[in-house]
């Protein structure tokens, strides 16, 4: 029987869906979710899959303890960055263990590069991960370059170099705007928008997307500078500094910020490097890692910069590490527009290329950490295949290994440090 | 180079240099014993496991599993192809040496169907549980024919009665507890091939 407050007149609503769901197990034959004395047994079997677990691992998480429960996170959780699911064993507040299961955004971009030309891979390859396009673009325009056995033209490494930073710059700042976004504060993120969107509009108007730029060829860029471009470059030029320390005293010294940040999530070097994390989330824990440095490529070898490290390895860490980076990517644009020389930015490269048979992996510093491509030409147009090392699809193995025994509320918080994308996780 | 072939001694064939790249072949079966000495030898330390990844050569041929790796003390990149056999994929997992590798070989797992032996956490990452070909085979028909799956469309936990585990059973390295599913699963959530989810559905 419904029980009725007496005096509003009105059924109780959870009492409601209980007999709802009652009612609907009747009809599918099934035994009420209900113990002998009335308690309802339902909630311990919720998100446990109806199969027999393939692994000793999916049945370690998926088997549930004394007062434990699993809460699935996503697959639409506005902070997943993207659509992943995470399941949360839970005791009360505490997180026990996680399983991501990832999947959810996956195309098969490698199935469809190796049935693309080696022209049009370099599209295919831009929504993946699609805070840093360019550099997507970056590693397979070179691997093809090796293949092809010819070089892009200087001005044209120069540019590329250039965009490359300026894409850093807009990733990492919007990581700082996100990160402070999954701790409740809303401003920096606005902000964060406001300076990502100088430096797109800047993009948009030497390459003529505004997100998927498709501005690497094979052998060089797409167009050579222009006064728009130059221009925009040097109104931003002008006030980045300005921008950045204004949004960084929005955030660096908060308590609030602070408090949740300061030694949560923390990687050792040593931990990081086994579960193969790498770029800034790997310089954060103090390994002097940046492939621009251990493996110059492009024009790496003739600019100056420091690799810069932390010492903390947590949460914040990691921040202080991108802010840091944006600060050496300016000094990096710098010495690019100083040095920028005079040529052509295309060399001579058929529509279609055969590249002979042969491998080729090139390995770029995205702002994630190492993105690589690993093609293999077979003689024909196609490559016969093509391997990309996503670094925020590895760098997402290190949240089932930080977050047991940290509270629920800070599975975000520490996700978003590390900065995944999930186009780039799914592929 | 010559380091490596007097640390790693015989079992390399094929050495080849590019301009940032040295390269050598090993059998499937001593891939780990490899890989461990490259990492753990001090003058090599190749500390870093950069990618993992499969490439299968076609029917009839085999599946070669690439590993490279990245060392201080040594320049350019090390890459390692160990040959697998393509009618029966099986090599050692280096979940072991490296922890990050469970996530390349669940990929490479998901999209070739290489078996990884000792892997403690060997199923698909990106396709459905019961998804049952390996996308990125050579022999993988386009337009593929995920259209065809019995998953099409469905969200494939509601469709239990189409998983095919017996493939799994045939591979020692991917266990299963013997007893009667887990204790306390919801057995009673599949009648008659439907379940809770398709009775619930609004009529």
């Amino acid at each position: 029987m419904t029980r009725i407050d007496a005096e509003t007149r009105i059924p109780d609503p959870i009492e409601l869906d209980r007999l709802e769901e009652d009612r609907l197990r009747t009809v599918a034959g099934l035994a009420p979710l209900r113990t002998e004395s009335g308690e309802y047994a339902g909630f311990d079997q919720v998100g446990i899959p109806d199969r027999p677990p393939q692994t000793d691992r999916e049945r370690d998480v998926y088997s549930l303890g004394e007062g434990e429960m699993l809460v699935n996170m996503g697959p639409q959780h506005p902070s997943t960055h993207g659509v992943m699911r995470l399941v949360v064993k839970v005791r009360g507040e505490i997180i026990v263990d996680i399983d991501p299961v990832l999947g959810y955004l996956h195309r098969g971009i490698e199935k469809l590069c190796e049935n693309a030309t080696y022209t049009t891979v370099l599209t295919y390859v831009d929504p993946m991960d699609y805070l840093s396009t360019m550099h997507n673009e970056h590693a397979p325009a070179i691997a093809f370059e090796k293949l092809y056995g010819i070089r892009a033209p200087k001005r044209a490494e120069y540019i590329r170099a250039l965009v490359v930073e300026l894409n850093r710059i807009f990733s990492h700042g919007l990581m700082m705007g996100f990160l402070a976004l999954d701790m409740g504060g809303i401003t920096p993120i606005l902000y964060a928008f406001i300076n990502r969107d100088e430096i797109v509009d800047m993009l948009s108007a030497i390459s003529g997307q505004r997100m998927l730029f498709n501005f690497f060829r094979v052998g060089g860029v797409n167009f050579d500078m222009n006064d728009e471009f130059l221009s925009r470059l040097g109104t931003w030029r002008g006030r980045v500094l300005k921008n950045i320390e204004m949004n960084e005293g929005l955030i660096t010294g908060n308590e609030i910020f602070r408090s949740r940040t300061i030694n949560m999530g923390t990687l050792s070097g040593q931990d990081a490097i086994s579960l193969g994390v790498t770029g800034p989330n790997l310089r954060a824990s103090g390994v002097p890692f940046d492939i621009r440095k251990a493996q110059p490529y492009s024009i790496y070898n003739e600019l100056e910069f420091d690799v810069i490290t932390q010492e903390g390895g947590d949460s914040y860490a990691r921040y202080l590490q991108r802010i840091a980076e944006i600060k050496q990517s300016i000094h990096l644009i710098d010495q690019i527009i100083d040095k920028m020389p005079h040529g052509p930015v295309q060399a001579q490269v058929p529509g279609i290329i055969r590249p002979k048979p042969g491998r080729a992996y090139a390995a770029v510093e995205s702002p994630r950490g190492l993105y690589s491509v690993y093609a293999i030409s077979d003689g024909g147009p196609n490559p016969y295949r093509f391997r990309m090392r996503d670094p925020s699809f590895i760098s997402l193995q290190a949240l089932p290994k930080l977050m047991p025994g940290r509270l629920v509320a800070d599975t975000m918080a520490v996700m978003a440090s590390f900065d995944p994308v999930m186009g780039g996780v799914d592929k | 180079m010559r380091l490596l072939t007097e640390r790693v001694d015989s079992g390399l064939r094929e050495l080849w240099t590019d301009e940032d790249t040295v390269e050598f072949q090993v059998d499937a079966a001593r891939a780990h014993d490899v890989l461990r000495t490259l990492r753990d030898d001090e003058e090599l330390s190749f500390f870093m496991l950069a990618d993992a990844a499969a490439v299968d050569y076609g029917s009839g041929e085999r599946f070669e599993v690439v590993y490279h790796l990245f060392s201080w003390k040594h320049p350019g990149w090390l890459r390692i192809r160990a040959h697998v056999d393509r009618a029966d994929p099986r090599i050692a997992s280096i979940t072991d040496l490296w922890e990050g590798a469970m996530f390349h070989e669940r990929e490479m797992y998901d999209m070739m169907g290489i078996v990884f032996e000792g892997n403690r956490d060997l199923r698909r990452i990106y396709m459905s549980p019961d998804y049952r070909s390996f996308p990125q085979r050579r022999d993988f028909v386009l337009p593929d024919d995920a259209a065809d799956s019995s998953a099409a469309g469905v969200n494939p936990l509601e469709r239990p009665e189409t998983w095919d585990l017996t493939r799994f059973n045939r591979a020692p390295a991917v266990t299963f507890p013997t007893s009667e599913l887990r204790p306390g699963a919801p057995a009673e959530a599949v009648e008659d091939g439907k379940t809770l989810a398709d009775q619930s559905r609004p009529r």
